[in-house]
């Protein structure tokens, strides 16, 4: 019985609710008693979920649950919902939208494919399996970018400049951010998946920055295929956000990653350089002469890419600087070379992992630790 | 024959020694008069009631206490003061042996006094039209100036009623501007400790929405920044941002212990039906532009959670919550309003520089020993400022001492909270402009 009046009110305030915005929201104060959150409301459901996820081993369970009770309800984060529908039972229509993205994830599908969408630097943009889900850290590249763009009056301001090659572009989260933060920039977007093209051409078109990009399907580790480049003149940045993970690291990642993501987006051969380097070679020829090269690497990187460019000394390529995120760990910056074209890499993610503490954050360091090579 | 006259006597300064002197009959419709403002004063018979009727309305205009009387004195020498120096500045600026940097300041301060001048001489030119329109009828002896009477009376209400506008006016010029009013703000809210059921957490609630309410009702516009319930559908606590016009004006004075008296409906307690107290707390805080409050990232430390491990291709997370430290101050700032972490960081400092801005401002004031009853700031926040009584269905503002009844209308954040906070202005500006007089009168005594 006490169930059954507790959603009666439930409906009732619903529909006061519904006669518009704050209103409804007035309306609850009225009540000085308070109905506890049922078990179908959406706070009830938060809960409910994240049992079940937490008994079955599904990472994140807290947060999983939320983003899909939020998105059912109309918005993007659990924290932004109006406070008042958090207590309201939902419709049956919403719980069984619930329970099938729900069932989703208990097949360890990523939260993002679930949604469809995910957001990156204040753009919302669509995701779809198996294209590579943008990762919080390469915001913190585009931040980067974006003050290198500012730090070089002639880059910007003509328009069509700066002139950017996305090598990778999976859903066109770097390309897009980029584009709408520079109004006047180009960007030519590159991939080798047909899938990635197709979603990077859908999200610009959704953004209305399909003017200004160029999406090609290419595979810069087919020789010479990059010549298909040229005719679009010489670029001021190449960026990338290559696959760079080890090899023998692969299996080791989640099976939210190896299920569902491809893993073309991810393996980075051996030593996680196969793209880079040759991200690396063809760089010379389509780069102007100031031109740089913005990349995220792992962390075990930097040392790599400098001895490998040591090896190469044809291309005229010097690291310029290797830069933290903001969480403390190796990032990389440009610096004005002199005499060569400018390398920069970017690595988040340091492959150790350190134990949930208290204490669990790092001092961050300085933003552009400038090291050099020859 | 009813002839409705009016007289219209043209004022000319160097004759004001003898205004019986200069009298121009117009033969004008009775209610098309119209007061030019400071030079054209309507004349009439003098008459003992109008002369009446004028006093009362002045003590009426000015609340009837000594200390109004002598505010009353304070003002006059306060504008005494403001004359002198417009003046003074007046032939400043015609010599032109001031130099370009001097003569922009003395400008701008010129630009300053010139409304008040204005409005004083205009007032004190109305004063002089009442007195003499009362001396004038103190001499009413003939059947013929007694029509005027009535006349007169209507004429001297129009005066009064513009007199009443002028100092209004010249009120509202001289109520010294606080830096801040114009800011937005962020408004917190924190639920005190629960005494009885829960009552702490729902009163939380009720106020957090009943803000809500008014920044609706004032077009403003309400963000939320951070949500953080407690059980039982109560709210531990939260903060919007608030942006608008003057938003800080109008709740700046909101800050401070709220407390609430009502027998909890919920728990054991409620079974022995007694009153319980329970309090909560609002902080508000005027948020600053971007180049007032500078944050050095070197000393912020950010918690996310990635801090936890290995990152980027590596990871799948949606966990974008982040929580910032400013290791100097040991302020904590936590976010997860957004999907995007970047945004979530941008939320978190924003409200980081409202809160050093806030330590900025008690910097500032500390210096000043208010005697007021109304602050704002830390010192604020401790006072119990307010108290709801549920089982008495009223709300009372200790500060300025006044109740309001209807709680539940009070809370739905419009009409009831908005004349609360527009009497709390009122009574600002009058300690603030006493304050401001009575420094003047002191510091030049």
């Amino acid at each position: 019985m006490k169930l059954w009046g507790q959603m009666l009110w439930g409906h009732l305030s619903g529909l006061r609710g519904r006669q518009g915005g704050i209103w409804g929201w007035a309306c609850s104060t009225w009540q000085s008693h308070q109905p506890q959150a049922g078990p179908l409301s959406a706070s009830g459901l938060v809960k409910h979920w994240t049992a079940v996820f937490e008994k079955r081993g599904i990472p994140e369970a807290r947060e999983s649950s939320e983003y899909i009770v939020a998105h059912v309800l109309g918005a993007k984060t659990f924290q932004s919902l109006r406070p008042v529908l958090w207590t309201q039972p939902l419709t049956a229509q919403q719980l069984q939208g619930i329970q099938e993205l729900c069932n989703l994830r208990l097949q360890r599908m990523p939260v993002q494919y679930i949604l469809g969408e995910w957001d990156f630097q204040g753009l919302t943009l669509k995701m779809a399996p198996p294209v590579f889900i943008p990762r919080p850290e390469t915001e913190e590249l585009i931040e980067w970018i974006l003050e290198e763009v500012a730090q070089r009056p002639q880059a910007v301001g003509a328009q069509g400049s700066p002139l950017i090659l996305e090598v990778g572009c999976g859903s066109g989260a770097i390309a897009l951010s980029l584009l709408s933060q520079l109004p006047e920039s180009q960007v030519i977007a590159v991939d080798k998946k047909e899938a990635a093209i197709s979603l990077t051409r859908e999200n610009a078109q959704r953004l209305r920055l399909q003017g200004r990009i160029q999406t090609i399907l290419l595979d810069v580790t087919i020789e010479d295929s990059w010549t298909h480049l040229l005719p679009w003149g010489p670029m001021d940045l190449i960026v990338s956000n290559p696959p760079y993970v080890f090899h023998k690291d692969m299996e080791q990642l989640a099976p939210e990653i190896r299920s569902y993501e491809d893993s073309v987006a991810l393996d980075g051969g051996e030593k996680g350089m196969d793209i880079i380097s040759h991200i690396l070679t063809l760089a010379p020829q389509l780069l102007k002469a100031s031109g740089s090269i913005f990349l995220e690497v792992d962390p075990r990187h930097p040392e790599l890419v400098s001895s490998w460019l040591q090896s190469r000394p044809d291309l005229c390529l010097g690291l310029v600087a290797v830069r933290k995120d903001f969480c403390g760990r190796h990032v990389a910056g440009p610096k004005d070379h002199g005499g060569g074209k400018l390398l920069t890499s970017w690595q988040p993610g340091n492959g150790e992992s350190k134990e949930g503490s208290g204490d669990n954050s790092y001092l961050p360091e300085a933003p552009s630790e400038h090291i050099t090579f020859n | 024959m009813n002839c409705h006259l009016s007289v219209w006597l043209f004022r000319n300064p160097s004759l004001s020694a003898y205004p019986q002197r200069h009298i121009y009959l117009h033969c004008q419709p009775f209610r098309q008069i119209k007061l030019d403002m400071g030079l054209r004063v309507l004349k009439q018979s003098r008459n003992h009631i109008l002369h009446q009727l004028l006093n009362k309305n002045w003590s009426r205009r000015c609340h009837q206490d000594t200390r109004t009387l002598w505010k009353h004195r304070a003002l006059q020498k306060y504008m005494e003061d403001l004359r002198k120096e417009y003046k003074a500045l007046d032939q400043c600026l015609q010599k032109i042996t001031v130099n370009e940097g001097e003569r922009g300041s003395l400008n701008r301060r010129h630009a300053e006094l010139a409304p008040l001048t204005a409005i004083y001489q205009e007032i004190q030119e109305a004063e002089q039209a009442i007195e003499e329109l009362k001396s004038m009828c103190k001499s009413v002896n003939t059947q013929e100036e007694k029509q005027f009477q009535e006349l007169a009376l209507e004429e001297r209400q129009i005066i009064g009623q513009k007199l009443n506008t002028l100092y209004n006016e010249l009120f509202q010029s001289l109520v010294p501007k606080e830096k801040y009013d114009k800011s937005d703000v962020i408004l917190e809210v924190t639920s005190g400790r629960t005494t009885g059921g829960d009552i702490c957490q729902q009163f939380t609630r009720e106020i957090f929405d009943m803000y809500q309410n008014y920044s609706c009702y004032k077009h403003w516009k309400f963000e939320l920044l951070n949500y953080t319930p407690a059980d039982y559908g109560g709210l531990h606590h939260a903060a919007a941002r608030i942006s608008g016009d003057s938003v800080y004006r109008h709740l700046k004075y909101e800050g401070g212990i709220h407390r609430v008296q009502r027998i909890p409906e919920v728990g054991l307690s409620s079974r022995m039906q007694r009153i319980h107290t329970g309090t909560m707390s609002v902080i508000v805080l005027p948020q600053p532009d971007e180049v007032d409050v500078k944050v050095d990232p070197r000393d912020l430390r950010i918690d996310t959670f990635r801090a936890k491990g290995a990152g980027g291709q590596h990871v799948n997370t949606t966990d974008s919550a982040v929580r910032l430290v400013h290791v100097p101050t040991g302020l904590v700032v936590e976010c997860q309003q957004e999907r995007s972490q970047l945004k979530n960081k941008e939320i978190a400092l924003r409200m980081l520089r409202a809160r050093l801005y806030q330590q900025i401002i008690e910097k500032d004031k500390c210096q000043q020993q208010s005697a007021r009853k109304l602050q704002v700031g830390t010192r604020a926040q401790s006072e119990r400022i307010r108290t709801y009584n549920f089982t008495q269905d009223r709300v009372t503002d200790h500060r300025i001492a006044y109740e309001v009844r209807d709680i539940k209308e009070f809370l739905c954040g419009e009409k009831g909270l908005d004349q609360l906070i527009q009497r709390l202005l009122h009574f600002a500006d009058e300690e603030a402009l006493v304050e401001l007089l009575d420094g003047n009168l002191k510091s030049t005594k």
